[in-house]
């Protein structure tokens, strides 16, 4: 036979050979840094790369009270709950809709998908122009129109929605591409059952599709929300953080902390934390989400 | 299948084409303001009106801009970082991603597990280690530090072993009975037969990585390390504030990715909706 002991052995030599680039990369680069951020947590100033006090667990202590981080921490849930939110629902909608025999629909797919894939450099500069209080299109359209015109990006009440809002300009091409992929993987039969007996169409939506896409629905609003609750571009690139720190995203102020204010320990406390944070709010979808998929 | 465009009433209809309109609209009109924006000239963006079609084309920006910074190099910087992260996916993914799929040997399992994990472990949170860790190594500002942190991905292997696993098995064993060892069959019966996804790969990879913002950010510390995305918002910040040269700069930013994607479209739409699906 050839599945002898020897031949057995000599092929799990070669896999271990073969993994061993890999186990060092992922040692060295995802879990090692894990371990690095925790030490560094517990020192005040720059520990490892300069000078450094030890502080024991008072970053945590004082990051509870620090009434800025307490703040964008907020603002955080806000556009990661809020994004996500319209970037599903704006995307499912489209999707249903494309998903159809419409006319141009994989063009149509393409140019709503495009934004996706651009740097948000430019998508900032793109909406900055757009949106400039003075030279911008979308105030003089306003001021054509007879309404009132607003600095959007640089009025405290509209700039955390008006980003979130450019975030889902970006993203809903995603949701879209794959809500389409979902939903043109449900068996046509149901619907045909369905229809024999005498569902409305949006009497089949939402008990058809709806729950049968609940499963993609996870997905994407566990990425989204990943991806959004660590988002740095969008409030450096649009806004700075500003106006009076309305749009000082979390991850951005950890940035600052760690790489304009040099307090790289206060700076790892802080990022601990929202990995916590990220742990939690992934499993809280996977029990709540998942729970509606078994129907 | 059940969906709005079907159950085609006139009105449905009617309803359904101006909200796709709209969303096209509203996703093509910042692409072209931009390039509008592009070409207008200093007179035309200090009237204070916005011009959507300028009387006359200022091309000259495009010519200016690479006089005003290294645009060059910075676009030569953003080739060879997101180049070297597509090279060294190329590499590891699709063979580690035969050993998960094809190989058997104790610990497959848990290692299997510990590296999907790692999905768990968002940038952000490494940003900061990344950086003492990429010090401690003497990379600051250098290629392979910028290089690094992206080499390779859970995400990527996870991909590369879902194209491998249908593989027929009776063929990997035909070709095992004939002597090949599994670096012989990995290279010549594996890789041919997952060509179109390696493409997926590259694709995705580069496009993403062309696009890296934060991380050039945080260890690029002089100009000319500069890849294309940090470099123009050093342009907006320092060398002018003039849209017309800063949408230059994003037009010129853009083309790369634009240019990949009209050549890929179809294809590319479907790794996406292929690689989202779990």
């Amino acid at each position: 036979m050839l599945r002898s002991t020897t031949w057995r052995q000599r092929q799990a030599l070669l896999a271990y050979a073969l993994l061993l680039p890999g186990i060092a990369y992922f040692a060295l680069y995802f879990f090692y840094p894990i371990v690095i951020e925790f030490w560094a947590s517990l020192f005040r100033g720059q520990p490892l790369i300069g000078n450094a006090q030890f502080a024991g667990f008072a970053n945590y202590t004082t990051a509870l009270s620090d009434a800025m981080v307490q703040r964008s921490f907020l603002i955080t849930l806000v556009y990661a709950v809020g994004t996500t939110a319209l970037t599903l629902a704006v995307g499912l909608g489209l999707a249903s809709v494309l998903s159809g025999p419409v006319r141009a629909n994989t063009a149509v797919r393409a140019v709503i998908f495009f934004p996706y894939i651009i740097s948000f450099v430019i998508v900032a500069l793109m909406w900055k122009s757009l949106l400039d209080p003075y030279t911008g299109i979308l105030n003089s359209a306003l001021v054509a129109l007879g309404l009132p015109t607003q600095n959007w990006l640089g009025t405290p009440s509209t700039a955390l929605w008006t980003m979130i809002l450019i975030s889902v300009w970006k993203d809903v091409g995603y949701a879209m591409l794959i809500y389409i992929a979902a939903i043109q993987g449900i068996p046509a039969q149901l619907y045909e059952a369905a229809s024999i007996d005498g569902a409305k169409p949006h009497q089949m939506f939402l008990r058809i599709t709806l729950p049968l896409l609940a499963p993609t629905t996870l997905f994407l609003a566990v990425i989204s929300m990943i991806s959004q609750l660590q988002e740095i571009a969008a409030p450096y690139l649009l806004t700075g953080g500003g106006p009076a720190n309305a749009t000082r995203l979390f991850s951005m102020h950890v940035f600052e902390t760690a790489f304009e204010r040099l307090d790289i320990g206060y700076a790892s406390a802080l990022s601990f934390m929202m990995f916590i944070v990220i742990l939690i709010v992934t499993f809280i979808q996977f029990k709540v989400l998942n729970r509606e998929v078994v129907y | 299948m059940a969906n709005l465009a079907e159950r085609k009433g006139p009105v449905t209809s009617v309803v359904v084409y101006a909200v796709l309109a709209a969303a096209v609209l509203l996703a093509v009109f910042p692409f072209v303001y931009m390039i509008s924006l592009s070409l207008q000239s200093d007179a035309d963006i200090y009237s204070g009106i916005p011009i959507v079609i300028p009387e006359t084309l200022q091309f000259s920006n495009y010519v200016d801009i690479w006089q005003r910074a290294p645009f060059a190099r910075f676009i030569l910087n953003s080739f060879i970082i997101a180049g070297g992260i597509t090279a060294l996916h190329l590499i590891f993914d699709p063979l580690i991603g035969y050993v998960f799929a094809k190989m058997n040997f104790p610990g497959k399992g848990v290692m299997f597990a510990g590296l999907l994990s790692t999905l768990m472990i968002p940038f952000f949170i490494r940003m900061i280690p990344l950086y003492i860790l990429t010090a401690q190594m003497g990379m600051l500002n250098t290629y392979q530090g910028l290089i690094m942190p992206f080499a390779m991905s859970a995400y990527g292997i996870f991909l590369m072993r879902q194209f491998i696993l249908p593989i027929p098995n009776d063929l990997i064993d035909a070709a095992r009975i004939d002597g090949a060892n599994d670096l012989i069959i990995y290279w010549r019966i594996v890789l041919p037969q997952i060509k179109p996804a390696l493409a997926t790969l590259a694709l995705l990879t580069f496009v993403f990585q062309f696009n890296e913002f934060l991380w050039p950010l945080i260890v690029v510390s002089t100009t000319e390390m500069r890849p294309i995305t940090t470099g123009l918002t050093l342009f907006n910040q320092e060398f002018f504030t003039q849209w017309n040269l800063t949408a230059t700069g994003g037009v010129i930013l853009f083309v790369p990715s634009f240019l990949l994607f009209l050549v890929t479209q179809r294809y590319f739409i479907r790794s996406v909706m292929m690689s989202g699906m779990k």
